[in-house]
This record gives C-alpha cells, structure tokens and sequence, in this order.
C-alpha cells in the first residue's frame, strides 16, 4: 500500500528512521518477553532460589509445584470460579454496556448527558472508597459468599468505561446508515444488532481485553465478599501464599503463571479479531 | 408525532435502564453513602454527629492532613504530567508506525498488549525484583558500562516514584498505542492516498490531516489518564507500599485515601470521616477535570 | 409493539433474576447444621496447617462445635474485619491486633469484653495486658496471645571462626562489625526500604541510647519530648550503622534483609523473635543465635524491646457465644500455649507455659530480664499519624540523607503533638 513504511524505495533519511523505529519496538518487546519467560521459569524454581538466584535458570523442570497449587492448594477451583465470575460479568458488560452506549449515542434527547455523566461518573469514583456501604447493601440483598456479589459490582465497574469507549466509537457512525434501515423496515433493536454493533467490532474487542483482564485479576472484592474454599477466585488463592512475615514465592509464582494464561488465550483470540476488523476498514 | 415520542422514550429505555440500574445501585448508592458519611464525625468505626465541612477543614488546613494531601496532589499532577507526555506521545507514535504498517508490525502489534494481561501484582514483584540494588536494572547498567549509575531505585526519594511511573508505562503503553492505531486505521485511505499523491510532506500529514481526525479517541485516551493518574493505587500498594515510602514521596492521594478511610498495620486506625471526605475530592478533581479536556478537545473535533 | 413489550420483560427479568437467584444459590449452601459453627478468622496464611491441627485436637474434644478457618491477607486483614463486622457479619473468633489495632475495633463495640467470660485473665502479666486493653474504658477485649522481641540474629559458625564473642559494649560490637567486615562479610544485613524495618531498627539498638523504659515512661506521660538530646543522639547512631549496611540499603526490602542473613552473607541482623521459625525452614543448616544490643557502658543494660503482638477475641454481636468462648478458652490454654513454642517458636503469653523446651525460647526469655517496651508500636499507635509511620518516614529520611536526626526528631515530635495531650501542654 502506497502509505506504507518500507525500506523499498525510501530515502535513506527514512531508512534510518525505519531502522530505529524497528529497535526502539523491539526493544520493548525484549522488555515484554523476557518478565513473562522469567514468571514462568521462576515457577520451577524454590523458594531460596528464587530470592538467591532470581535470574538464573531453574535446576530442574519439575512441574511439582503446578501439581501442588492445582491440587493441594485447590487452584482448579478457584480457576472454574474465576471463569464463572469473569465469563459472567463480561457477558453483561457488554451487553447492557453497549445497549447503553447505542441509548445514549443514537438519539438526542434532553437527559442525554446527563446519562452520559451518571455513567462516567462510575470511572471516576475509585469503588473500594465505599467498601463498607457496598458491604452493608450486598448483605441486604443476602449475597455475602455467593459469586454473584462480584458479578454484580464487577459488573458495576465495568460498565461505565464500556460506555465512554462504545459511545465514542458509535458516535462516529453516520446516520444515513441508520435511516437506510429504517426504511427497510428495521427496528431499532435490530439497527443496534445487525447495523451498530458489527462497525463497532473492534471497540468490542478492546473495551473486552481491557475489562476482563483488572476482572480476573481483582483481588480486593472477592477477598472481601467470597470466604468459603468453594466460591474463592484465583487471586484469592494466590492471596494466601503471603504470610505476613513468609511469602511462597514459588508457588506464587506458579499460581501467577497459571492465573495469565486464559487471558493470553483471550488475547490472542480477540486480536485477531480486532486486527481483522480494522484492516476491513470502518467505514462499509 | 406523540406516538413517535413515546416509542422513542421507550427504546431509550429500554437501552439504558439495565445499565443505568446496575451503576445506581453499586456505584452511586454506595457513593452516596461515603459522602454522607464523610460529612461526620467517626469514632474509630462508628459514626457520630454531623459536624458539616469539619472533615474537610481538617484535611486541607490542618497538620497532619495538609501536608500528606498536598505533597500527595503533586505527586499525583508529577504521574498525569508523565504519563500524558511519555506514555500517551509514545503511545500515538507506536500506534501511528504500526498504522504505516512497518516491517514487523503485525508482530509488533500482538505483543505489545501483553504487559496488560499480567496482574498487578505480578507486575510490582517482577519489577521490584529487578528494580532491587542486585537486580537485573543495575546488573545491566553494570554490563553496558554504566556502573556509576546504578542506584536503590525505590529506595531513594527523587527516584522512587519516577521508577513507579516508568513500570506503569511499560504496562499500559500497548493500550493507546492500540487505540490510537485504530483510529488512525479508520481514516479513510483514499484521503491518505490522495494527500500523497498530491506530495504533502509526512509532518504535514500527520499534523493536519490524521490528528484531527482521531481527537475524539484522543479524547478517550486523555480523560482516562486523567482518571488514572488521580486513581492510581494499586502499582504503588505493590511496589512501595502503603505509607508512601520513602518518606512520602511516593504518596498520592489514592495511597493517602485508603490508608487514612482503611488504616494500615502501621500508619494506624481508619479515619473514616476524614478518609471519605478525600474519596469525595478524587471524585470532584477527576469529574472537573475529565469535564474540562471533554469540552476542549470537542472543539477541536472534526466530523468526517 | 407487543414484540418490545416483551424484549423489555426479558431484560427486566435477565437483571431480576439476577438479584433474586443469588438469594437461593446462598440458601443451598448455608444448610441447617446439627452442631454449631464457628467462623475463625486469623491473619497467618502461613500458618494455617498449625491451626488445623489444633482445630482437629479442639474438635474431637467439643464433638458439637466445628471451626472453620479463614486465614486472610495480613495487610487486607483490618479492613476485612472492619467491613465484615460494621456490616453485621464477621467471625466469631479470630485474631486480634494490639494496641491501637485493639482500640479501633473495641471502641466501635465489636469486642466482647472477656473478663466476665475468663477471669483467669487477671493473671496475666501487665504488659501482656496492656496490649488486650483499651485505654478508653480499661476492659480486657482480648486473650494476649503472643509477645515479640526485638534483639540481635548473630551467625554463631561466622563467629567462632574469626573467635569473635559477644559484644559487651557498643564499641565491641562495632569491632565485631570491622572484623566481619574484614574478613569479607556484609556486617549488618538491615536494608531501609521497608519503613517498619527501620522502626524494627530502633526497637534493637535504640533503648540504649535513649534511655530505656525510663524515656519511654517520662514521654508517655509528657515530660520529655522527642526532641530530647538523648533521642537525636540515638538517630545519629543509627545513621552511623549506614556503613556497615549492605551496599544501597535503601533499596534493600525485609526478603532481601532476611536473605542476607540465612544465606549468610551477613552475620548479623536485628529482626524481631518471629523470625527463628522463618530461618530455621528456610535454612536449616544455619547456626543462629541471639543477644541484645549492647549500651555504651557494659555496666548499662543491654536492652531488648518488647511487645505484644497478638490476642485472641471474641465478635461482641456473635450468636454464638457460648461455643465461641470455649474456643477462646482452648486457644488460651497452656497446651496450647506450648505449642506455639514448641512448633511456632512465638513466646506465649499464657502465665505458667513451660518455655523451656525450647532452646530458642528460654534463650529470649533470658534476653527479655531487660526488656523496654517498643516505644511507637506500644505508646503511639493509638491516632493517625501513629508514632510508627512517623518515625518509619522520619528514619528513611535520616537513612537517605535527605533529613538530619535533628529534622527528623522534630518531624516524629510535631506529628504526634498535633493529638497527642500530654504533648499540647
């Protein structure tokens, strides 16, 4: 394509230019690699070592603690629990986010904005401030050690973000699109299913990396509201490897491990997807 | 016409109230109730009388809180100052290479995400571990023949927080860097082909054609900062700690709310008037200022 | 019409049936129990197979009562506590801080008093005492559990291979640091980077120099400040320390402290008793002993600070009270109390325990004949900013050289005059 940066017929001020952009970027990727291969190896290692030799390679490539955390320590549980409750929460945050998002973007009305702000307003407030009210209301709804209770405010907290992107993105649509199907005969659900939500695909995409990965990883609200072994997350779990004066830094290490891997898979699905659908263009 | 209006009503309705439901109830509610309850007095966890602005007076004008909660702010305005000009400027020109589709990017582009997907956590121990005297930052200044500049890095105060901010960076600029490449992406090429057929020089083009165009995911990446820097808690909890070591200079005010409405094992009992009365400042700081860069990056918008 | 009708149903009912499902999902698993539960919160992960042990041993003697125990994140301990019993919830029994941790939950009315329940209380020894007590209304809210002490780790191997001996005097011991320095050894493994080590700090080499229990008495009540020469004198001592800390202390955290020395590179560390068990497991080659800081003088005591860590208590609003107490009353047994030093190697609390079993116990009971209490954690931590975090930023910043002893001093003395009485005079 005519806008891209090759070395192929370039100047060679551009060459170097490319050159450099090219080191400086994988430079980067070199910083990115290199913790993730280092979390990963550590979780081979002991204790000792890791805090004696926390750079060399492990001594041996015992999976024994993977067999620890995952069964002694019951991390499979918590692994299907923190499936559930992420799975869950997304599942709604993207559908009444981006229903909310097309409300408030698609039409003009005279509460417009200020249903914009109620929902900015939820980024803007750091949620565990009201831990203790947040406590008293999910005991009233007598959801105290159910999985639901994160959902919920998991749910909370997803969606006002979701909204600010989505509706960003779904203003850019034209509104020509939008009459079109009207006059075919569309309703406005079916705009928002068939028309809206396809163009904003790769908004989806991000706004679902960049809730569901602080979701999974959130260890604040399930240490808070799930006690019992059977309904813990993965954070949770990872939580009782720090002693107050001993942390398990192998079976942390293993636990973290284990706890990235879903939503590497995660990513991996949704950037081909997200890169599938900018290349497709924005504009159909 | 008043049948149009009511079945508009109701599909907006329809659209917003699960939303709208789920953030009343768990996010304003209990908000509510924090700022209620910073406008009391509190002994230890129960709550006394009504004692109006006291809380706030204490904190912005006596000692302790004075001190902690401006020496807190500047450290909050030093991470937006430094996040905006490194993170996001890097960040627009990750996203404007990858755009340029350069050798490698499609490579590029998968893994700069990745920092994201790791934890907290798991971020602040790998970082702290190689931020330490013997870790893997001095053991490469040492390599590369910078020995003299190897240095305590989160222990020292004018280093501590620039450390911080600088691991914050590595996690999170694949984010904009994204962004800012799909906005870039929805340009539409026939304007970029036609501009380069018409010999417009690279700076130009950049500067008046695409910047304009993506100002309102300029927009989103700006006011997320914003709320970011003025929220930013956890990286510091993992790193430094709770109390804002070494000698505050790493405190902000999410550090200040928390350990002030929570205590700590150190820095004592909860303060709960005073704590959600911070909480209530974040709030009205992130809404005035998130505010402010919507309206005036709005003006700057162009519709295409 | 009738299609959006029913489109809006569905929606209402999805967000319902979510509120509502929720309610039946926890009924299914709360089923009714023929014995009684307890809930028994503690703030030791790492100590969890210990407290089932004993649960299992407290079980099979109370066949009608079961104990379930949920350790938590220290550091999220406090606020989960806060938040669980504020909300009407919360365990029945669980681990108690002292002091002003002790306060926050007594005056909010969340502790049961326990005299009424264990009057055998009384006979604990004051000090233990004084961190189960609220000085608001002099009730006993908690059954002292464990003391700490902080003094000084040696590597004894280190020592008898350069023939070194105890040091009598500060001078002797800072020959001790030379010779060890000397011979290739990091003298004093202690890092700054953690600010509740640098309070760890004081409590193993302050008292000496600055007076010991009677600084500690005559600034409770008032009459000295924290700007007393003597003070400033003992933060320039530690100051001096700095050259016998590892190489840029300031980043070296509490791990890398405790590594320098089980891997011993250091032979010696000030560090608390809580310790011992830490280093045994990790190295159990490591010949450690202990001694206290010696004064200037050898005819001055060699002092060691002390303090209550931990009790156990008792939910005021419990329904469960009778079953719980009869925990509380195993868990303040002298078998009980054995076992925490025979296999946790803490210093129980409980009067009448036989320490000596324990060669490590004994040897801190020994050191503990000159015990001063540890002046922030014991005599400040009762208001915001507590004497503890000021003193922790206070010594950063005298550690870094960012701040003078005099400044610092001064720091630590305006933050708590801002509440504290006896200082407004």
């Amino acid at each position: 394509m005519i806008t891209d940066l090759r070395y192929r017929g370039a100047s060679t001020g551009k060459r170097v230019f490319i050159t450099l952009s090219i080191a400086v970027m994988a430079g980067y990727v070199l910083l990115i690699l290199y913790p993730l291969m280092n979390m990963v190896l550590s979780s081979f290692k002991t204790n000792r070592a890791i805090i004696s030799t926390p750079f060399a390679l492990p001594e041996t490539f015992s999976f024994a603690t993977f067999k620890t955390v995952w069964v002694d320590k019951g991390f499979s549980h918590y692994f299907a629990n923190s499936l559930f409750v992420t799975t869950i929460s997304m599942t709604f945050v993207l559908l009444f986010g981006s229903m909310a998002s097309y409300g408030i973007s698609r039409y003009i009305y005279r509460g417009n904005t200020l249903v914009y702000m109620l929902f900015l307003s939820g980024i803007m407030l750091p949620l565990k401030a009201a831990i203790i009210p947040l406590f008293l209301l999910i005991k009233t709804l007598g959801l105290i050690n159910s999985r639901w209770s994160v959902i919920l405010i998991f749910l909370a907290m997803g969606l006002p973000s979701t909204v600010f992107i989505l509706a960003g993105f779904m203003k850019t649509i034209p509104l020509e699109l939008e009459y079109a199907a009207k006059i075919d005969g569309c309703n406005d659900f079916m705009i928002y299913r068939k028309i809206v939500m396809p163009m904003v695909a790769p908004a989806m995409a991000l706004v679902t990396i960049y809730n569901a990965v602080p979701i999974w990883n959130d260890f604040f609200f399930p240490l808070v509201f799930l006690q019992s072994n059977s309904v813990k997350t993965l954070p949770v779990g990872l939580s009782t490897f720090f002693g107050q004066h001993s942390t398990n830094w192998s079976l942390l290490f293993t636990g973290l491990s284990i706890a990235i891997l879903p939503m590497l898979i995660l990513y991996l699905f949704m950037s081909k997807y997200f890169i599938k659908g900018m290349t497709a263009g924005a504009v159909k | 016409m008043h049948r149009i209006q009511r079945s508009k009503a109701r599909w907006i309705a329809f659209f917003i109230t699960p939303g709208l439901l789920v953030v009343g109830l768990f996010i304003l509610l209990p908000l509510f109730m924090s700022l209620y309850n910073s406008l009391f007095s509190w002994r230890q966890l129960i709550r006394l009388h009504f004692v109006g602005l006291d809380n706030f007076k204490r904190l912005l004008f006596t000692f302790p809180y004075q001190q902690r909660f401006f020496n807190a702010m500047k450290n909050n305005l030093y991470w937006f100052l430094s996040t905006t000009l490194i993170q996001n400027s890097l960040g627009l020109l990750f996203g404007y290479l990858l755009s340029r589709n350069l050798p490698g990017a499609q490579f590029f582009k998968r893994v700069f995400f990745i920092p994201v997907l790791f934890s907290i956590v798991a971020v602040g121990f790998l970082w702290g571990m190689y931020l330490k005297p013997s870790g893997l930052v001095n053991s490469f200044l040492k390599l590369v023949g910078l020995a003299s500049l190897q240095r305590p890095w989160l222990g020292l105060e004018h280093l501590a927080t620039p450390s911080i901010i600088l691991v914050n960076i590595w996690r999170w600029v694949g984010f904009p860097s994204l962004v800012f490449l799909a906005a870039i992406d929805s340009v539409p090429q026939e304007c970029l082909e036609a501009a380069y057929l018409e010999g417009v020089g690279e700076w130009k083009l950049f500067w008046k054609i695409i910047f304009p165009l993506i100002i309102p995911s300029i927009t989103i990446i700006m006011v997320l900062t914003i709320i970011g820097s003025l929220n930013v808690f956890e990286q510091i909890y993992t790193m430094t700690g709770l109390d804002g070591a070494p000698n505050y200079s790493t405190d902000t005010i999410g550090t200040l709310f928390y350990r002030t409405a929570f205590g700590s094992i150190d820095a004592g009992s909860p303060e709960i008037g005073i704590g959600s009365a911070i909480g209530l400042v974040i709030y009205l700081l992130t809404f005035a200022t998130s505010l402010l860069s919507v309206f005036v990056t709005k003006r700057k918008e162009v519709q295409l | 019409m009738k299609k959006h009708m029913l489109l809006i149903l569905l929606v209402a009912l999805f967000t319902a049936s979510m509120l509502f499902a929720a309610g039946a999902q926890e009924a299914q698993t709360t089923q009714a129990k023929a014995k009684t539960t307890l809930e028994f919160w503690t703030w030791r992960p790492e100590d969890i197979d210990f407290y089932a042990k004993q649960i299992a041993l407290f079980e099979a003697a109370n066949p009608d009562i079961k104990v379930v125990q949920t350790a938590l994140k220290n550091t999220e301990y406090n606020t989960i506590l806060a938040s669980s019993l504020s909300g009407g919830a919360g365990p029945d029994v669980f681990q108690g801080r002292a002091y002003g941790g002790l306060v926050t939950f007594a005056d909010s009315g969340f502790l049961e008093p326990l005299e009424g329940w264990m009057p055998e209380l009384k006979n604990y020894s004051a000090n233990a005492l004084l961190g189960a007590t609220s000085p608001t209304d002099g009730k006993i809210y908690g059954s002292p559990a464990v003391s700490q002490t902080v003094f000084m780790y040696y590597n004894m191997d280190v020592y008898k291979k350069l023939g070194l001996s105890i040091p009598k005097t500060w001078n002797e011991m800072i020959s001790n640091f030379e010779a060890v320095k000397k011979a290739g050894y990091i003298p004093l493994g202690n890092g700054a980077k953690d600010g509740w080590c640098l309070e760890t700090l004081l409590g193993g080499m302050g008292a000496g120099f600055y007076g010991g229990s009677d600084f500690y008495n005559a600034v409770v009540a008032g009459t000295k400040t924290f700007e007393d020469p003597a003070f400033i004198r003992m933060i320039e001592q530690m100051k001096s320390l700095t050259k016998y800390m590892p190489d840029m202390f300031m980043g070296i955290s509490y791990e890398d402290m405790r590594a320098n020395f089980i891997n011993e590179m250091s032979p010696h560390l000030i560090a608390g008793s809580y310790e011992a068990a830490f280093f045994k497991s990790q190295n159990p080659k490591l010949n450690f002993g202990i001694f206290a800081v010696p004064s200037e003088k050898a005819t001055d005591p060699a002092y060691v600070s002390v303090y209550a860590d931990m009790n156990f208590a008792m939910n005021a609003h419990s329904a469960k009270k009778d079953a719980a107490i009869k925990f509380l009353k195993f868990l303040s047994s002298k078998d009980f109390g054995k076992s925490m030093v025979t296999e946790m190697q803490m210093v129980s609390a409980v009067p009448g325990v036989d320490a000596s079993a324990d060669p490590f116990i004994s040897r801190v009971l020994e050191l503990q004949k000159n015990a001063t209490p540890y002046l922030f954690l014991v005599g400040f931590r009762y208001e915001q900013p507590t004497g503890s975090s000021l003193w922790q930023a206070a010594a950063q910043g005298v550690m870094a050289g960012t701040l003078t002893a005099k400044q610092a001093a001064k720091q630590v003395q305006d933050g708590i005059a801002s509440y504290y009485k006896p200082f407004k005079k």
